[in-house]
């Protein structure tokens, strides 16, 4: 599928601080990318850049392939976003905000489709200066949503939001992506964004450490199973006896080579008499593979 | 551009203190009207009409606040980023911000003449517009004059405002800055022309230029400012110019 937005050498100082090294990475119409990395990785600051809102010290960003910058935004008339926190005037309603934003052509139509599907319409004529710090977050989204952009970028967008709104947000999102919007969405909840992202970059010091599909990340992790029984020393004794490796660790833990390798553990401990109590599987999620890159000292290099 | 200046009025025009604003000034030109009507040696009623019964004055300060807030509030309710990243040019945003101020100046100056118009015509109504005040000049050609100079150092007060705003980015701050540079300016006006005529080359300060709109009804001004009238006049827009750019450098530079 063609790109809709493309980032090259992207470079960015504050002063004498580095904060983007040469970001690469591209997002694919229709597309849900996640963006993930620590606190001061540099996440905002590659959305801002994306958004022609800072200037940059080198690189090219396109959109649609037109050239983004602080002084070239035509490339942005398509673009939706909700950068850090919400921007919200006090002395307007919810509904007066999008009006304010919503582009003519289907106006009162786009905006009772985003009011609905965000669960917002008991509150959408109350001054927003009335509202909590969620409503306050659904309606900086919702303004982001409403003129169906071809690129959205959201930072942060389940801040605030119960679990209700997390899967209404969730759902609306995966409908948009169908209908070829695509998403950049940057979230410390990475429960949430396993289960909505397609691809993730890995951002840490500055740099995409990993850019994969969110499938090959988890499949990457691998499978581990983690045994329980009347008696682990035995168990692990007669396990390395019968040439299986065990994870260093205190319990019995046992990555998956192939998919024998349950069935030759069970079959070792049935063997030597061992009574099994529990079996668990566990796949390596996405919260997993990212302590992992963010730990490791020595970073991969992009893809 | 259109859009963008659409948005801005939709803006202005949503906050309840434009209106409150507008009442408050439009009731103090009645109270002093009715003041003056029941005891006519309370004011001088020239005078009084000439300065848009009191209360019309008051649009400068209006004016102050909202193009102070106008830019400042931006950056404090941080909806500037999502005015920012959409497909315009900040020049644009900027320049429609200019405009909607100008336009509201323009507003509330038109609602102030009428006011002043209507009161003396229901008041007053044998007041005579055509009475020479100074020289040939009739108290209406006066009226028209003095609010051509008002309006004038009104705008470059308002580009002094919009420059606070810009590099501070707090409504209080221009607010403060605007008022107090007002009163200062005009408490301290005696002061100035004093320094003047020790160090010549002081004539040129911009604080000079609130002096444009006395001088433009009193020529003879000239002789206590060392500049002509439309010296005076072309350097007061000079200056207007000049802090509108540094504003909008500004705010073309700034990161957010």
């Amino acid at each position: 599928m063609a790109n809709l937005l493309s980032v090259q050498q992207l470079d960015k100082s504050f002063g004498n601080r580095r904060v983007l090294h040469g970001v690469n990475f591209e997002v694919a119409a229709g597309h849900i990318v996640a963006l993930v990395g620590p606190n001061g990785a540099g996440k905002s600051t590659i959305m801002k850049a994306v958004l022609g809102l800072i200037p940059t010290d080198g690189g090219h960003l396109t959109i649609d392939s037109q050239p983004v910058s602080i002084t070239s935004h035509q490339a942005l008339a398509h673009v939706g976003a909700l950068i850090e926190y919400p921007g919200i005037y006090p002395f307007l309603t919810g509904k007066q905000h999008l009006e304010l934003f919503a582009d003519k052509e289907n106006r009162d139509t786009n905006m009772t489709q985003i009011v609905e599907a965000l669960g917002m319409t008991s509150y959408i004529d109350h001054k927003a200066k009335q509202y909590s710090l969620g409503m306050k977050q659904k309606l900086g989204i919702a303004q982001a949503l409403v003129n169906h952009p071809k690129l959205v970028i959201l930072d942060e967008p389940m801040n605030g939001l119960d679990p209700q709104a997390v899967k209404d947000l969730r759902d609306y999102i995966r409908k948009m992506a169908d209908q070829g919007t695509s998403f950049l969405i940057s979230s410390h909840i990475l429960s949430e964004l396993e289960k909505l992202a397609d691809d993730v970059l890995i951002l840490n010091h500055g740099k995409i450490v990993q850019q994969s599909s969110m499938g090959e990340l988890v499949a990457s992790g691998g499978t581990s199973y983690v045994i329980t029984t009347a008696d682990d020393a035995s168990a692990k004794t007669a396990l390395m006896a019968a040439g299986l490796q065990l994870v260093p660790a205190e319990k019995i833990m046992i990555r998956q080579q192939n998919e024998k390798t349950l069935n030759q553990v069970l079959q070792t401990l049935v063997n030597a008499n061992i009574e099994i109590t529990d079996v668990v599987k566990v796949q390596h999620d996405l919260e997993e593979s990212f302590l992992d890159m963010v730990n490791t000292p020595t970073t991969k290099e992009d893809k | 551009m259109g859009t963008l200046i659409k948005q801005e009025l939709y803006k202005l025009t949503h906050k309840k203190g434009t209106w409150i604003a507008i009442g408050i000034m439009v009731v103090l030109q009645i109270i002093p009207a009715l003041v003056q009507k029941a005891d006519s040696e309370f004011f001088q009623l020239s005078s009084l009409i000439s300065n848009d019964y009191l209360g019309g004055g008051l649009y400068l300060f209006i004016m102050i606040a909202s193009a102070a807030s106008i830019i400042a509030m931006e950056f404090q309710y941080g909806t500037i980023k999502q005015l920012l990243y959409r497909q315009y040019y900040r020049s644009q945003v900027f320049i429609s911000k200019l405009i909607v101020i100008f336009m509201q100046l323009v507003v509330l100056k038109v609602i102030s003449t009428i006011m002043t118009f209507t009161l003396t015509a229901l008041l007053f109504p044998s007041f005579d517009w055509d009475q020479k005040i100074e020289g040939s000049q009739t108290l209406l050609q006066l009226y028209f004059l003095g609010m051509g100079g008002n309006v004038l150092v009104t705008v470059f007060l308002l580009s002094v405002v919009i420059l606070i705003a810009t590099l501070l980015k707090t409504n209080a701050a221009a607010i403060t800055s605007g008022f107090i540079g007002y009163f200062v300016s005009m408490a301290a006006s005696s002061v100035l022309l004093l320094l003047i005529n020790k160090w010549h080359w002081l004539r040129f300060n911009p604080f000079s230029m609130l002096m444009t709109s006395s001088q433009i009804i009193s020529p003879d001004m000239s002789q206590a400012t060392l500049m002509s009238t439309p010296l005076m006049i072309t350097l007061t827009f000079v200056y207007t110019i000049l802090f509108t750019f540094i504003a909008y450098f500004s705010f073309r530079k700034r990161s957010v």
